[in-house]
């Protein structure tokens, strides 16, 4: 299981890096005349559309190809995005508590009371659609979890009196983060960052499947799926082919993220 | 009952405090999206009347006016007239309301009938190709995107086989496939939890017990196994509240279902401010009253949460 | 040779209309047949206003048109005929008279006279009512209604389209007692007006349900409800039609009318657009201040495989910027040319330095607008132009509109209210119009000439020249002059309007009975 999900994410970020190499065309090519061509194997040029064409005769397989780059650019940049000010925030709760602890942690109350995507819709609509906006917007509505366990992992070092102990000594607050925190709570937030990619990935692709993502012609899944729902009933493949591909990501990635937890954290489950 | 009530106390006061951030990050957020007048007129209207309309909706006050005059009205219930309905913003979304309802309740009844005895079948025919299978599934449902699981069901149950209809809110035939989406997620997490709080039960002591006595399987599950996993359904729902929510943006957009969901992105794309804040104002405290009750309901049961 | 046969349809509609409303209607000679008495019509959006004076949107005028009558009629073949005025004529230069129907009611039974002609125009640009009609009116300086059948409009300078303009929207007559009655809210949710039908019901994001007047002065229409359904996912609008939900749809995708076709029950039925597709043009911005550049651009376009593919013939190719159809439309001006090796020559001279030329799409604002910029984009990046695309909501591109702000170019769908170059090119690119980007002092003079005489020679003269300089500084890239299909079931008998309307009176629309 785990070695599957590996070669999977594996093979998606080779066949991302190498999209140029691999793909039989050019993505953002157009031919009008050969506009929502099934998909087919035999070809005059020998270069077939294997997955069909989309409604501006562009061949769905290199789209396809071509859109795993933005998946994973935004996923991952998102997720450290969301870590970095995740785990800034929980550290802030924990050390500083009292006033700072109670903003941080209603800050993280107030994100959860209510559909993030509606804020994100929002923000996308203000600021126009571009890769750094989708990516700060994604990465910050995954925040909290990595705050919530970086905090309760400074409540229990500080309720054991050491870390005081260490301040009083003259030890630096880095290096109680260093030496003490991130070893412990290393291999939660390997298993959330996980977790956080697959769902990163998924929010980009419904933020694009809402005509809120990348701006075309650059392809990605969810703005696959958006362009080939008017053509569902004839042209099937324009939004099925990119759809499972992402449907796949999802569960990979997510699976994977479930095994590390309960390999490396159980304690974890019940988040 | 002694602690509960500094406890309800506290919870409300930060409840309070999470309304206040909401709002006022919505506020912020639709101001900056821009200036609503101009999709009113149309667009050879002359300078002048785009001033006056624009006096007329009070969008020509100074910002922090605008926002001391908006959280003293929300207080009192009212989030001004919707710039593109011409109606109190509440009515409209009063008015879309029950169509959400409608649908998220269908969608977790729907999923926790199919759930549910899926769950129990699953735990005690453990491992065999039912479990596999369903377990298979949900956790496909788990992690697909939801709006790719209504493409699918679309194409499949409606195009395809021309069985039920694929957008439009007229009778339950409409109402099938969006809360088949909406629901997804519920439905395969709650199959897990009750699969695994079965198999918990399964292996107690006070069941073999029970069957020992010579009571039948089928009972002894029916009757022990069901109150236990009722416990983690509950939570669920609240927990995944607002994440049904969530859902329902994407799930009404992609059935053209008229609830506060599209209403709600409808309403970004106008500017309709009064209707934005209003739906995000209302969801929020729908969500915080829904945890406040659970947290309530265990309080009551479970004196131990209330020190946490 | 489809649109030929149609075309003729068309023109025997028209003659028809006469015997029409006097109620004789030939025998139908086919072989599908209803018994319908209820006409159901699936549209793209809800009504936002029943107010005929409260907007201009397509899905509020199909209802008000017919709810309401104006003085004079613009007929589905482009013709202006009497409404509520029997006859008009200009007296002098300025003040035309018109003679208005007697013995019409409104649906309360209110008698109908001048006196609410003359309110209802007022009513137009009156700045306490605030109106979204304001801007039809201008012309108008003062209105006399001197006995209950005559009504005659001063204009402050000669304005030859008067009668056009009372033709469309903002033209719709209103009952000037019950609105005094009952105020504008109430009007506006319990419309009273002299249409074919009158208002019943009306379910918010569902349905009107309106029924027929029995006394309509036109002839009582060819059924007893008509029904206005909101199905603004075009899949279901489709899905209705083909299940025989629905008589009559609305905004057929090219794309799916193979479907409606291919299916026993149903027809596509369309209108040549009573104007024009366009890429509107920013000239401020270098280096779309260069007429060549913009010369090499609209070179630079395969309109013919634009039309024919993704359009799948449901268009014809501009040949400038007056609508086919339109009054002075030049028919011996060739379609634009696609000529991407002159375009290339055209940039060299130009100065090209590959700058950034943008277009700002909207998606679904109107048909095709997306793919189209795409396609569009491809092609001038062929010709060897630095072209992107930028997809923007319909909210900013309605503020960029009104704050003149567009990077490079735009879609607009210029409607030609008038059936004229005044209500459409004039209208939209003159002095201080709202895509007043570019200024020639030579097209300024010859369409403010145009505007305020009476002299069609001499119009059809200055609109050649305005046209001649256009294709030279390309305020407007236009694109395609598509097709407004619609769906029908084939026991309706009914002409689609270019201009968007839902004619049902009796003379445009029947039943094939079985």
């Amino acid at each position: 299981m785990a070695l599957g999900g590996g070669v999977f994410v594996v093979l998606l970020v080779v066949t991302a890096l190498a999209a140029p190499v691999i793909a039989p065309h050019d993505p953002v090519r157009q031919s009008l005349r050969a506009r929502l061509a099934a998909p087919t194997l035999s070809a005059a040029d020998g270069k077939a559309h294997v997955l069909g064409t989309d409604h501006l005769g562009r061949d769905v397989l290199s789209r396809m190809i071509h859109g795993a780059r933005v998946s994973l650019l935004v996923g991952f940049a998102a997720v450290v995005v969301g870590g970095i000010v995740g785990a800034t925030l929980g550290l802030l709760a924990g050390f500083r508590g009292g006033w700072t602890d109670t903003m941080i942690m209603t800050l993280a109350d107030a994100q959860l009371a209510f559909p993030f995507i509606l804020l994100a819709i929002g923000i996308i609509a203000v600021l126009g659609p571009s890769f750094p906006t989708l990516i700060v917007v994604i990465g910050l509505s995954g925040w909290v979890t990595y705050a919530r366990v970086l905090r309760s992992q400074v409540l229990v070092l500080r309720s054991r009196e050491f870390v005081d102990a260490i301040h009083a000594l003259g030890g630096s607050v880095a290096r109680v983060i260093a030496r003490h925190i991130l070893p412990n709570v290393l291999s939660s937030l390997v298993v959330i960052a996980t977790l956080e990619l697959a769902r990163a990935i998924v929010l980009e692709a419904t933020l694009s499947f809402l005509g809120l993502g990348v701006q075309p012609p650059t392809p990605s899944w969810g703005g696959m799926v958006h362009e080939g729902r008017e053509y569902l009933d004839s042209a099937w493949w324009i939004s099925t082919a990119p759809g499972i591909v992402l449907m796949l990501t999802s569960i990979v990635v997510s699976r994977t993220g479930d095994w590390l937890r309960d390999l490396l954290d159980p304690t974890l489950r019940g988040e | 009952m002694h602690g509960l009530l500094p406890f309800l106390g506290s919870r409300l006061l930060r409840a309070a405090v999470a309304l206040w951030l909401v709002s006022t990050v919505v506020f912020v957020v639709m101001r900056l999206s821009g200036d609503p007048v101009p999709l009113l007129l149309p667009p050879d209207a002359p300078r002048s009347e785009i001033f006056r309309v624009r006096a007329e909706l009070g969008l020509d006050r100074p910002l922090p006016v605008q926002y001391v005059v908006f959280l003293g009205n929300a207080l009192r219930g009212d989030f001004g007239r919707s710039i593109h309905f011409r109606q109190p913003a509440f009515r409209v979304v009063l008015g879309y309301l029950p169509a959400t309802f409608e649908l998220g309740l269908t969608a977790f009844v729907l999923a926790a009938l199919v759930a549910l005895p899926i769950g129990v079948v699953s735990a005690v025919r453990r491992n065999s190709p039912v479990d596999q299978v369903t377990m298979g599934l949900a956790l496909v449902g788990q992690s697909a995107p939801t709006f790719f699981i209504g493409i699918l069901l679309i194409l499949v149950v409606s195009l395809k086989l021309g069985l039920l209809p694929t957008s439009g809110r007229e009778d339950w035939r409409n109402l099938v496939l969006p809360a088949l989406t909406l629901g997804a997620f519920a439905m395969a997490s709650i199959a897990r939890l009750t699969r695994s709080a079965v198999l918990e039960v399964l292996r107690a002591d006070y069941i073999r017990t029970a069957r020992a006595k010579g009571l039948s399987e089928a009972l002894v599950v029916a009757k022990h196994t069901l109150k236990n996993a009722a416990v983690p359904i509950v939570t669920i729902t609240g927990l995944q509240f607002g994440t049904l929510l969530g859902g329902a943006v994407v799930t009404e957009t992609v059935f053209a279902w008229p609830g506060i969901g599209r209403l709600a992105i409808q309403s970004i794309y106008n500017r309709d401010y009064p209707v934005v804040q209003c739906t995000v104002f209302l969801s929020a405290v729908l969500f915080i009253v829904i945890n406040f009750c659970i947290d309530l309901v265990y309080g009551l049961l479970d004196p131990r949460v209330r020190s946490s | 040779m489809a649109e030929m046969t149609r075309r003729d349809v068309l023109k025997i509609a028209a003659a028809g209309a006469t015997a029409a409303l006097q109620g004789v209607i030939p025998s139908p000679a086919h072989s599908q047949g209803t018994q319908k008495r209820e006409l159901v019509v699936a549209q793209g959006g809800d009504v936002a206003q029943f107010d005929p004076h409260m907007s201009t949107s397509s899905n509020d005028i199909r209802i008000s048109f017919n709810l309401f009558d104006n003085l004079t009629s613009r007929r589905p073949d482009g013709k202006l005929a009497p409404g509520l005025a029997t006859e008009w004529k200009l007296q002098g230069q300025t003040t035309w008279v018109f003679k208005l129907r007697q013995g019409v009611k409104w649906h309360n039974g209110d008698p109908f006279s001048s006196a609410d002609a003359k309110f209802s125009i007022e009513r137009t640009y009156d700045p306490n009512t605030k109106m979204r009609v304001n801007t039809v009116f201008t012309t108008v300086d003062r209105i006399e209604a001197p006995d209950p059948a005559t009504l005659i409009i001063h204009t402050k300078k000669p304005d030859p389209l008067l009668p056009a303009r009372l033709g469309f929207y903002g033209g719709q007559i209103v009952p000037k007692k019950y609105l005094d009655a009952v105020g504008p809210d109430t009007f506006n949710q319990k419309p009273v007006g002299t249409g074919p039908v009158r208002f019943v019901s009306w379910t918010k994001d569902d349905r009107v349900l309106l029924e027929a007047n029995p006394d309509y002065w036109g002839g009582r229409v060819d059924f007893d409800r008509l029904i206005v359904r909101a199905l603004p996912e075009m899949a279901p609008r489709v899905a209705a039609l083909l299940k025989g939900e629905v008589d009559l749809i609305t905004q057929v995708p090219p794309d799916q009318g193979e479907r409606v076709k291919a299916n026993a029950g149903t027809l596509v039925s369309g209108a040549l657009y009573g104007g024009l597709y366009v890429l509107a043009v920013n000239s401020k911005r270098p280096p779309l201040d260069n007429p060549l550049v913009k010369q090499a651009l609209s070179l630079a376009i395969d309109r013919e495989t634009i039309v024919k593919e993704l359009w799948r013939g449901r268009g014809v190719v501009p040949s400038g910027p007056i609508a086919k159809g339109d009054n002075h439309f030049d028919a011996s001006l060739p379609p634009l040319a696609y000529d991407p090796k002159e375009a290339r020559e055209r940039l060299r001279k130009a100065g090209y330095k590959n700058e950034e030329i943008v277009i700002e799409t909207t998606a679904g604002y109107m048909a095709g607008d997306r793919p189209m910029a795409e396609a569009v984009q491809a092609m001038w990046r062929d010709a060897g132009v630095n072209a992107k695309v930028e997809l923007v909501e319909y909210s900013v591109r309605a503020q960029k509109n009104r704050d003149k702000s567009f990077k490079g170019l735009w879609w607009s769908d210029p409607t030609s209210t008038l059936r004229d170059p005044d209500g459409m090119m004039w209208r939209l690119l003159g002095p201080g119009g709202p895509q007043d980007y570019w200024r020639h002092p030579e097209f300024d003079e010859l369409g403010n000439a145009a505007r305020f005489s009476v002299d069609e020679k001499f119009r059809a003269d200055a609109y050649r020249k305005m046209t001649k300089l256009s294709l030279e500084h390309f305020p407007w890239i236009p694109v395609i002059q598509p097709y407004e299909d619609y769906g029908l079931q084939k026991h309706v008998e009914w002409t689609p309007d270019p201009l968007q309307q839902l004619e049902i009176r009796r003379f445009n629309f029947k039943f094939r009975r079985a």
